[in-house]
This record gives C-alpha cells, sequence and structure tokens, in this order.
C-alpha cells in the first residue's frame, strides 16, 4: 500500500513539472489509428487523407480569372516591379514605413467598424487607442509608438471577414485587375469598407483625404507601389511554388482568407 | 474496501504517468525543434558563406527534421497509387528536391527574427502540432508545424517528422494537393514533373 501511495506521489511531481509550462496543452481524446504495415503505402498515408481533403473551389469565371491572373502578373513584372525598383532607390525604408504607416492609420474607421461589427471590443477598443496614440505622438501616424511603446497590436478586420464571420460564404472566385485574387463576398464588401476610407473621390459629407479620382489614382499608386517596395521579394518566392499560377494564387488566397475569417 | 481504494490509486497513478509522458514528449519535441531553428538561423547570418552554400547547409540542418517523401506521396493525393513504379521514384526525388529548394529559399530571406512556440497541440498520441511565431521588427508570422511519429523510426530521421508546414493559414501540402490535382486534369503526370523538374 505504501508503495502505491509513493508512485502516486512521484507521478503527480512529475505530472506537476511536466505541465507547469502554460503553453503545454493536455493532449486530447485520441484515435490511434492502426498501421497495416509500414510498406504498404496505402496504410501508411490512410491516417492522412481526411486531413488533405482538398475543399472545391467555386469557379464558373475561371477563364475570365486565369487572363486577368496573366495580366496582374505582367503588370507586377513590367510596370509595378520596375516604379517599385525606382521609388525604392531614391526612398529610404525609414520614408517607406512611415509612408505605409500613414495609410494603415487613415483605414482606422474601416478596422473599427469592422470589429464592432463582430463584436471584438477588445480589439476594437485596442485599435482606437492605436489610432489615438499614433496620430497624435506618431504624427498623423507616420510612426507607429503603439506599438513599438505600448506594445497595442493592430486588428486587421475588413467587411468581407464581417461576413464571413457571419457565416457568408465566398462565392465565385474573380479575380480583379490590378488588386489580384478575390471573391464575391470580398468584392461586394469593397463598397461598404470605401465608405469608411479617406481616401475616395466621391462626394462626402465629411473630410477625405482625395477630392478628384486623379488624387485618388495618384494616393491609391503611391500606396501600392509603396507597399510593393517593402515587400520585394515576398510574390516572386511565392510564385516559384506554382506549377500553374491561376489556380495556386486562387487557392493560396482562400485558404488565407479563411485563416482570417476564423480568427 | 482497502482493495478498491488500492484500485483507484493504480487508476489515477497510470494516467497521471500516460499524461506525463505525454506533456514530456512534447516538451522534448519543443526543446529539439527550436536547438535546429537556433541551428539553422546561425547558418543564415553566415554571411562568409555563398548563398548556395547557405542554402545546401540549411537543407542538410532540416532535413532529418522533415518527412518530404510522405509529403511527396500526399501531395498527390489518390493519383498517386496509380503511378507505377519508376514514376513514383521519379515524382518523389524531384517532389523532394523542389520542397528542400524552396523551404531553404524563404529562410534564407529572413533576417533578424526570433521563433517562439506559441502553442501546442496533441491531437494523436502520433501527432503533434505546433503553432509558432514569427517575429520580426515589423511583424509576427504565424507558422504551424505539424510533426507526426511514425510506427518505426525511419534512417536517418528524427522520430518526430514535419509532414506540413501552414504560413499565415496556408497549408503548403494542401495548396500542392489542390494545384496538383488541377493540373492533372487535362495533363499528364509527365508533364507535371517536367514542370518540377524546372523548378527546382
Amino acid at each position: 500500500m505504501r508503495f502505491v501511495y509513493l508512485a502516486l506521489f512521484l507521478s503527480m511531481t512529475f505530472a506537476f513539472t511536466g505541465c507547469s509550462s502554460k503553453a503545454v496543452e493536455e493532449p486530447k481524446e485520441a484515435v490511434v489509428h492502426e498501421d497495416k504495415s509500414r510498406d504498404d503505402s496505402n496504410g501508411e498515408l490512410a491516417g492522412f487523407t481526411d486531413e488533405f481533403e482538398a475543399k472545391e473551389i467555386y469557379d464558373p469565371f475561371s477563364g475570365y480569372n486565369r487572363a486577368m491572373t496573366s495580366f496582374n502578373d505582367g503588370a507586377y513584372e513590367y510596370v509595378l516591379k520596375p516604379a517599385a525598383n525606382g521609388y525604392k532607390a531614391v526612398l529610404h525604408v525609414e520614408v517607406r514605413e512611415s509612408v505605409r504607416n500613414f495609410f494603415n492609420n487613415l483605414y482606422f474607421p474601416m478596422r473599427l467598424a469592422n470589429n464592432l461589427l463582430q463584436g471584438k471590443f477588445c480589439n476594437a477598443s485596442e485599435e482606437t487607442s492605436r489610432f489615438v496614440v499614433n496620430s497624435t505622438v506618431g504624427v498623423l501616424g507616420l510612426f507607429d509608438p503603439a506599438k513599438s511603446y505600448f506594445e497595442l497590436e493592430a486588428h486587421e478586420e475588413d467587411f468581407g471577414q464581417t461576413l464571413g464571420f457571419y457565416g457568408a460564404p465566398s462565392g465565385p472566385h474573380i479575380v480583379l485587375p490590378l488588386l489580384g485574387p478575390s471573391n464575391l463576398r470580398d468584392v461586394v464588401s469593397l463598397y461598404p469598407d470605401a465608405l469608411l476610407s479617406p481616401i475616395d473621390y466621391t462626394e462626402r459629407s465629411y473630410w477625405t483625404l482625395t477630392d478628384t479620382s486623379a488624387e485618388y489614382l495618384g494616393a491609391k499608386s503611391l500606396e501600392k507601389i509603396n507597399y510593393v517596395s517593402l515587400n520585394m521579394d515576398r510574390y516572386e518566392r511565392m510564385r516559384k511554388d506554382a506549377v500553374d499560377l491561376y489556380p495556386y494564387l486562387r487557392n493560396v488566397y482562400e485558404q488565407y482568407r479563411d485563416k482570417q475569417i476564423e480568427e | 474496501m482497502r482493495k478498491i481504494y488500492k484500485r483507484i490509486l493504480m487508476l489515477l497513478v497510470a494516467t497521471l504517468f500516460a499524461q506525463n509522458l505525454a506533456a514530456n514528449e512534447q516538451v522534448e519535441l519543443k526543446e529539439h525543434f527550436l536547438n535546429k531553428i537556433n541551428e539553422v538561423i546561425l547558418i543564415v547570418e553566415d554571411k562568409k558563406l555563398s548563398k548556395n552554400d547557405r542554402n545546401g547547409n540549411i537543407v542538410k540542418s532540416l532535413t532529418p527534421m522533415f518527412d518530404f517523401e510522405l509529403m511527396a506521396k500526399l501531395s498527390l493525393g489518390d493519383a498517386w497509387k496509380e503511378l507505377t513504379k519508376e514514376n513514383k521514384e521519379r515524382f518523389l526525388k524531384l517532389y523532394v528536391e523542389r520542397m528542400k529548394q524552396s523551404y531553404s529559399a524563404k529562410i534564407d530571406a529572413y533576417k533578424d527574427e526570433k521563433v517562439e512556440v506559441k502553442k501546442m497541440e496533441q491531437p494523436q498520441p502520433n501527432r503533434i502540432v505546433f503553432v509558432t511565431d514569427l517575429i520580426s521588427k515589423e511583424e509576427k508570422l504565424e507558422i504551424v508545424y505539424k510533426f507526426h511519429k511514425p510506427k518505426e523510426k525511419i534512417n536517418a530521421k528524427d522520430s518526430w517528422l514535419v509532414y506540413d508546414v501552414e504560413i499565415l493559414g496556408v497549408s503548403i501540402l494542401k495548396t500542392d494537393k489542390a494545384q496538383f490535382k488541377e493540373f492533372l486534369q487535362t495533363k499528364s503526370i509527365t508533364e507535371l514533373m517536367d514542370v518540377l523538374a524546372k523548378q527546382s
């Protein structure tokens, strides 16, 4: 009997030391799969098949989408990339980061509204604090002291994510000119998000950064070229893994959006 | 009465012990994983080496932790079973080579970044999932590593092996599976292998 107590005591001490780290989560109830034999490839792969069941993406516009993907790819290669390279050569990385911060700060109303619409009140208040700090201490949003000094994190939310949050399906995949992969849900969401964006060319009763469509295009191009100059190789590195560019990008986009909505 | 007590206690001992083992397994793997990452970071930061040497060293250091062969088989889904023996061998070789190139190039692009394991899960006794953050000055990138433990240890490999990596929710394996499937609907496996050969 004493032995049992001792064993209990021992294993309890081990158990507590083993689990003291916060990150360790208790292993969930598990189903053990019987592997038939190692060289039988079917048996070996059986445990994984349901994990990678490919989700069919509804794609009635695949012909158009494919053409637009090649167009966008060409536009990146022959217009955006050279432009971003020139821009990068002239402006120091700190300046470009400030340009990005400035634009990000302007999109605060959109992020706030969509955080609120999804009932994410903590994130909404964190976003608000960020906006207040960055617009004042951060000189009109050029710097991001909210993150570097106050550890306030940004919470990217757009109307597409809000719709997805309430269960709206993504609908057919649509590749937009220059903007890249999207889907019906996210295209529809561009409109409400644009209403909350201070970069716009339509008549508004409140302050906007741009008034005419020429100014709008200028601001949007600056934002895009600035973004590309800061993330120069990202698209190219990603593109290398594609055996066929269009379905590859479509899949990456849909998986990425699903993940954003889930968060 | 005492007998029952004894039995209950025994049962408690057994469950606690089993739980403890599982937790230790995760902790051990985490240590091993972080060591590996540190090893790779040292290689990435070694600017004395040429880019090719760096990539070669990264591949050498990471290969024991990855089950590229399993990834190759899973990426083809049902089509794998229908391949001839020669095609199986050729595809396996091409896919593994492509993975190595692609992964080492991706890692080499990162500088001054650190990796933090923020969550560990064990959905099955032979599966462990690490949710990690790749933290740089600019941003946090969530990367999920999925490990499995083969019944029998594979030669020159670790006992726990990565079979999928998710970057910002995008699974490498899922993406490959989907794009290969679509490619094979209109084209042949030989054409697919030719494209893969060009990539690495």
